[in-house]
């Protein structure tokens, strides 16, 4: 069970910004500079990440992205589910319904489901960032 | 994240197996026809679960697979992981060696949250209890159609 690179440099991402924004904003170069992340996949994260209201730009120049909101009410599981576009660890197989694919569906999938999604929307951008600050290693520090 | 069509496939043959008189080794035939799964699918299933001893083959007339222990003492994390390559979202969760981030990473901390959130889930249960609810809730819906 994988998550894609998309979903995980997009976290990585976000949490570089909620650290350096410092109530500005922030440049997707120097993201990709810190993270090492091609900025590429950083224009296409930010790009729905703004449709999701997650971040707001500010064009021209100088410009940049910045959080929308403030990062102690982002929940962790909407970060990941704008990007991956769900949270399902398992997905519902609809086709060929036996008695006991049914079974599962209803009962131990769902709740698998619904476990993930309550752990990750437990955590918010905010955690990490303290997280982050508190155990960073001096000055080669990484997200 | 996902766990793929092989391992939940692996869990529904194995309540299968589970289904059936345990004194008789069961074939990939009978399985197929209860789980609608191909024969061809369901061999390289079984081989992966009889490589993690969750299932013995036995061989001759009459032959099949049979649980390689009680039910009960295997668990749906079991026979998921070993239908799967790995259950865990990143690498690094298992091998903190794969990646020189893995003491101070953040996002780590994430998918550490996720994989044991996903074991816990995975590993509370038992087949034999899958097994039992699953008889229970078939007799729960036969009783309501008979009355």
């Amino acid at each position: 069970m994988k998550l894609s690179t998309k979903c995980r440099y997009g976290l990585r991402a976000l949490i570089d910004l909620a650290i350096y924004s410092g109530g500005g904003h922030v440049a997707l170069h120097e993201i990709a500079a810190r993270q090492n992340i091609s900025l590429k996949y950083l224009e296409q994260d930010f790009s729905v990440l703004r449709r999701a209201g997650l971040v707001k730009s500010i064009k021209g120049a100088q410009g940049g992205y910045l959080l929308a909101r403030p990062a102690s009410t982002i929940r962790v599981g909407e970060i990941i589910e704008t990007l991956e576009g769900d949270l399902l660890v398992i997905e519902i197989d609809e086709s060929e319904e036996t008695d006991i694919r049914s079974f599962l569906s209803k009962g131990l999938w769902t709740t698998l489901n619904q476990n993930a999604a309550h752990a990750l929307n437990s955590l918010y951008l905010s955690d990490l960032v303290e997280f982050h600050l508190a155990h960073g290693s001096g000055e080669m520090f990484y997200i | 994240m996902r766990i793929s069509t092989k391992g939940s496939y692996a869990l529904e043959a194995m309540i299968a197996v589970a289904l059936t008189d345990t004194l008789h080794a069961v074939s990939i035939r009978e399985i197929s026809e209860r789980t609608k799964i191909s024969d061809k699918y369901l061999e390289q299933i079984f081989s992966s679960l009889k490589k993690k001893k969750l299932i013995v083959g036995i061989r001759g007339a009459g032959g099949g697979y049979r649980l390689a222990h009680d039910a009960a003492k295997i668990t749906a994390g079991d026979i998921i992981r070993a239908a799967e390559i790995s259950i865990s979202p990143v690498v690094c969760v298992n091998d903190p060696e794969s990646c020189p981030r893995s003491e101070s990473c953040v996002t780590r901390v994430v998918w550490s949250r996720l994989d044991n959130t996903i074991s816990e889930t995975l590993d509370h249960i038992s087949l034999q209890q899958l097994k039992d609810a699953f008889v229970l809730e078939r007799e729960n819906i036969s009783d309501y159609f008979s009355i």
